[in-house]
């Protein structure tokens, strides 16, 4: 689907995401264990959201939830006004792409490619003449233009995690998910990232959804929500404190 | 569907960067080329073999008779698109002036040869010419010449008609009259044989009809022949009277389609190690695309064309390999060959291209259908991997699809299946055996400097034992492999070795190249007397009676033998018969007892015992008690079959289908026979002395036919050591394939090692140790493995079977050296590397 075309049917509806009475249990040993909890959540076009957790409160459960990465055990799950518990696996990937991007912890660059074919790994899926043009100007504007050709062990942390905001936002899509994206770096080389995220996001008017642990990055966003005893709650910028 | 495919090219491309997809082209050529070379070799040996057999025989078909063929059967030969040559075999007086001899007469019609060249001197040296005498000619072999005194150009009378010398024969391209022939040579046109008034009734003569074609044409006469043969025409196809030396090439031509499938079979194994690792790499980059919205299907087709891809540029690789591989078995053979080779075909190309696939599916499949079940989740929980596929699954896929194969090289469904489930077995037999040395290992390792002695080889010892002994399931795989790799190995080794030996003994450089025969029994003590100074050795003298069987078990033998032994041969002309009190060398009883040797002298009207040649009593249908009555001159004997005698017919020595007890055929007329063998520098001379000496002895020089035979066996010797280079290329693509799938895991222990602060040293000694004890382990199961295939292969084989002591030390120490070599020097990077890098490799950040 070409992104005006995505933006022009997003008008209608403020809403990208949406979650309601989302549950989640998993089977631990001989108990069920829930980790979310009867959850609601709404984020609209163009905000910024983080959610805020300790380790082990299932940040990483509802990111991979909200993106249509996992199932929920109850609940209902709106994307881009589908709702997801009508598609299966094949149907909610094919709602995701070119219109969600990605940024992991652990960057998920893959080893044997260069910066710019792993930039180009999500464009590839759709079919289109000018691929390498594009992954080229973004890993340029993420200030990799000099390293196309280098495999990611040959790049710093920092660097790396360049390339996956830069092949996050190259299928310019409509929702970017974080997951702790500096958690893996020094706090110099995440503050640029972060940097970066942000200036990206605003410039391509994108919605982002990040997860993390760290404050300082949460209060960067419009809106901060605090994931307790598998539930939401939202913080005052005042609350938001390490 | 053209972006996937698109797609997937490019990602191969990029893929080629990664070690894992090396291994996997490299296995997967390696697996072509070998099937290829073999497929192209064996096909053309196959052609070449027909070729040669067409030219002894004189055509693709021949049928003998003794009354001329009528034209409704050569036209109806003609008409399914036959070449057809006329002959007439006789034996008369030739003579010039007054000295007179008895030749062998073949008489030719302007069509001959079919097949080859007749090599002759017609004064100007030898010649090859694609044709006989011209009418009013004759070419007599030199021997003739000799006898009747007679050069070039002048006549020798045949019958009524005075021909004239126009050639010495050197050699007919058509020799199978063989040893039957012993007379020499005349060979005259058809044109001139009324004019002689020799064909008269009652003259013995032999009509043959020579027929060449494409396979075809002959398949098409099959039923005609079928109906001849039971008419009681002597009927030769070539398809099916493959030259009498056929053993030797039928062990090499079983040898190369083994030594091909063991190749395909380790290609096999390093498939399926290199896959694990390309799996394992590659389900990140399925939960990303997953991550990145593509869906299973998609997912599917693409690695499914990725491997296509790969499969495909390995396949092309595989069979220009392939092609070079044959050519050099080819030029090796190609004194042997025919010259005139028809241009490799396509479908070898075909099999190995669809064994490469076949290869991928049954090796790779199971384990790649775990790239399709990828979670997308996989991406933000990385121990969320898809189930390994069951091992079970895996062995049955491989065994299934190896089983196919088998079956499609042997074209025995039956020795597949046995091949199949032998190694399954054995496979299962082996799980036990390594689980249980794991077992032994671990406890061993914990024993072995528990005291005080704690220098860094011990502990190098303990900690790489033990390591290898915990990790017990991914050990077992690797043990498993390297055991199958190493037993392939040693048994495509070891068979070449008693092949070669098994020829080399078969025909020892004093076989006889000589056979003298007529020997008249007053001349019989001189000629040994002057064979023994001359010759450098000879076989015993066997006496030599001439009869006919005319009744088995008192009924005609037309009655008597099956419908398509009719025609037999030894039915048709007199046998040899002699006399032995001890079984002759290189005979060997099969059924019943050799007589006694006083059992000739008990006198009675009884049969007396006797004994027969197995194969000629499977082809009259007769066994142990039937009895067989020969008429000799003009009295009849008849004897009972009292044993069966295998014999070995490439032995280059007299062999006799029956055999009688002393004291019953000395009254006959009867002259002796042996085989002997002069140094080629000595014949002229030697033989001179014989000839004045004796001139009633035939001698018959089989020089040429040991030549070609030796030579042959010379030739595939090479072509054999070329293809074992293949199968041994193809057991180190599974030591490489097997030591890059184990790199990321060795990469990360030995950064955990460094971490808790071992030393370079001691992790070199223990990658080392660990190493050598798998390469000791799956050395000791691959020689279980062997001896366990050789008993069974030896059989196939037609060798003898035995116990191979070596093997039980050279396995487990060869492979703890090559192992321990080959995988310490590739882990040398590994142990280069910072822990944080090392660790960092698996992505676990």
């Amino acid at each position: 689907m070409s992104n005006s075309r995505a933006r022009e049917s997003a008008v209608e509806e403020s809403s990208i995401l949406q979650a309601r009475g989302l549950t989640k249990q998993v089977v631990s040993g001989e108990r069920n264990l829930t980790i979310l909890d009867d959850l609601d959540l709404d984020v609209s076009r163009g905000e910024s959201v983080a959610i805020l957790g300790s380790s082990g409160a299932g940040k990483s459960t509802l990111l991979g939830l909200l993106a249509g990465l996992d199932t929920p055990s109850g609940g209902e799950l709106t994307l881009f006004g589908a709702s997801l518990g009508a598609l299966d696996e094949d149907g909610r990937a094919a709602l995701r792409a070119g219109r969600v991007g990605f940024v992991f912890q652990n960057f998920q660059l893959l080893p044997t490619l260069t910066a710019l074919e792993n930039v180009l790994l999500p464009l590839e899926l759709v079919p289109g003449r000018d691929h390498p043009q594009r992954a080229r100007e973004w890993l340029a504007r993420v200030g990799l233009g000099e390293r196309l050709d280098h495999l990611p062990k040959q790049l710093s942390g920092g660097e790396q995690q360049r390339v996956a905001v830069a092949r996050a936002f190259v299928t310019e899509p409509e929702l970017v998910f974080a997951d702790e994206p500096t958690g893996n770096l020094d706090r110099d080389t995440g503050g640029a990232i972060i940097d970066l995220l942000f200036a990206l996001n605003r410039e391509a008017g994108t919605t982002l959804v990040l997860v993390t642990h760290d404050p300082h990055l949460a209060r960067r966003c419009d809106r901060c929500l605090r994931l307790d005893a598998g539930r939401l709650i939202a913080l005052r910028p005042d609350e938001v404190q390490a | 569907m053209t972006h996937w495919l698109a797609l997937s090219l490019k990602g191969l491309r990029r893929d080629l960067r990664a070690g894992d997809v090396r291994a996997l082209f490299v296995a997967l050529a390696l697996a072509v080329a070998a099937t290829t070379m073999i497929g192209f070799f064996l096909d053309r040996l196959d052609r070449g073999l027909t070729r040669q057999a067409g030219q002894l025989t004189g055509g693709d078909i021949k049928l003998e008779q003794g009354e001329p063929f009528d034209d409704a059967l050569r036209a109806s030969l003609r008409e399914a698109g036959l070449t057809l040559s006329d002959q007439v075999d006789m034996v008369s007086m030739v003579s010039r002036s007054d000295a007179f001899q008895l030749a062998s007469l073949k008489v030719v019609d302007a069509a001959y040869p079919l097949y080859g060249e007749v090599r002759v001197d017609r004064g100007d040296g030898v010649e090859a010419l694609a044709r006989g005498p011209e009418p009013g000619g004759v070419w007599i072999a030199p021997r003739l010449a000799q006898l009747l005194d007679v050069t070039l150009g002048e006549t020798v009378r045949v019958g009524a008609s005075e021909l004239a010398v126009t050639g010495l024969i050197e050699r007919e391209p058509d020799q199978s009259a063989g040893f039957s022939a012993f007379s020499p040579r005349l060979m005259m046109r058809r044109t001139d044989l009324e004019a002689t008034g020799l064909v008269r009734p009652g003259s013995r003569i032999e009509y043959e009809l020579l027929a060449k074609g494409p396979p075809g044409a002959v398949a098409a006469v099959s039923a005609t022949l079928e109906r001849l043969a039971a008419q009681g025409v002597r009927v030769v196809d070539v398809r099916d009277d493959r030259p009498q030396l056929g053993s030797a090439l039928e062990r090499a031509d079983k040898y190369l389609s083994l030594a091909g499938l063991a190749a395909v079979l380790l290609a096999g194994v390093a498939v399926a190690m290199a896959t694990r690792r390309y799996v394992d790499r590659h389900l990140d980059t399925a939960a990303l695309l997953r991550c990145f919205g593509a869906s299973q299907r998609k997912l599917a087709t693409l690695f499914a064309w990725q491997l296509l891809w790969l499969a495909l540029a390995a396949s092309v690789a595989g069979a220009l390999l392939g092609m070079a591989g044959q050519a050099a078995l080819l030029a090796l053979l190609s004194r042997f060959l025919p010259l005139e080779l028809p241009p490799p075909g396509v479908l070898p190309l075909l099999l190995g291209v669809l064994t490469a696939l076949a290869v991928l599916v049954g090796f790779a499949g199971p384990t790649l259908l775990r790239l399709k079940r990828v979670s997308a989740l996989k991406v933000l929980r990385r121990e969320l991997d898809p189930l390994p596929a069951a091992a079970w699954l895996v062995v049955a896929v491989a065994g299934l699809v190896f089983g196919a194969l088998l079956w499609l090289y042997s074209g025995d469904p039956a020795l597949a299946a046995t091949l199949l489930v032998g190694g399954l077995v054995a496979l299962a037999l082996l799980w036990g055996l390594g689980w249980l040395l794991l077992g032994l290992m671990l406890r061993a390792v914990k024993a072995f400097g528990g005291g005080e002695r704690q220098g860094g080889w011990v502990r190098a010892v303990r900690l790489g034992g033990s390591q290898l002994a915990r990790r017990r399931r991914a050990s077992l795989g690797q043990l498993l492999a390297f055991a199958v790799t190493f037993a392939a190995m040693a048994i495509i080794t070891l068979v070449r070795g008693d092949l070669l030996t098994t020829w080399q003994t078969q025909l020892p450089a004093d076989t006889p190249n000589f056979f003298a025969i007529n020997i008249q029994p007053a001349e019989r003590e001189g000629f040994v007397e002057l064979l023994d100074a001359v010759a450098d050795t000879r076989t015993a003298l066997y006496p030599m009676v001439r009869g006919r069987i005319t009744a088995i078990d008192g009924r005609s033998p037309e009655a008597a033998v099956p419908e398509d032994s009719r025609g037999d041969n030894a039915l048709r002309r007199e046998l040899n018969l002699t006399w032995q009190t001890e079984v002759p060398e290189g005979n060997r009883v099969v059924a019943g007892e050799w007589f006694a040797a006083d059992a000739g002298q008990a006198g009675g009207d009884g049969p007396v015992p006797i004994s027969l040649e197995s194969g000629l009593a499977a082809r009259l249908g007769v066994g142990l008690g039937d009895t067989l009555s020969f008429t000799i001159g003009s009295e009849r004997v008849t004897g009972r079959i009292t044993s069966l005698r295998d014999l070995d017919w490439d032995s280059f020595r007299p062999n006799f289908y029956v055999i009688f007890p002393p004291g019953v055929l000395e009254r006959y007329g009867h002259s002796y026979l042996t085989a002997f063998h002069l140094d080629a520098a000595a014949h002229g001379d030697v033989l001179a002395r014989l000839v004045r000496a004796y001139p009633g002895v035939s001698l018959l020089n089989v020089d040429a036919i040991l030549g070609r035979v030796r030579e042959l066996l010379d030739q595939v010797t090479r072509a054999v050591e070329l293809v074992l280079a293949f199968v041994l290329l193809a057991g180190v693509s599974v030591l490489y394939a097997a030591l890059t799938a184990s790199h990321a895991q060795r990469a990360h222990e030995s950064g955990l090692l460094r971490v808790f602060g071992a030393g370079g040293r001691l992790i070199s000694r223990v990658q080392g140790v660990e190493f050598a004890l798998l390469g000791l382990t799956s050395g000791l199961m691959a020689a279980l493995l062997t001896e366990l295939a050789a008993f069974g292969l030896y059989h196939w084989l037609a060798l003898p079977p035995r116990l191979h002591g070596l093997l039980w030390l050279v396995l487990p120490l060869g492979g703890a050296l090559l192992i321990g070599a080959i995988g310490h020097g590739l882990s040398r990077g590994v142990r280069r590397q910072a822990p944080v890098t090392s660790l960092g490799l698996l992505g676990e950040g």
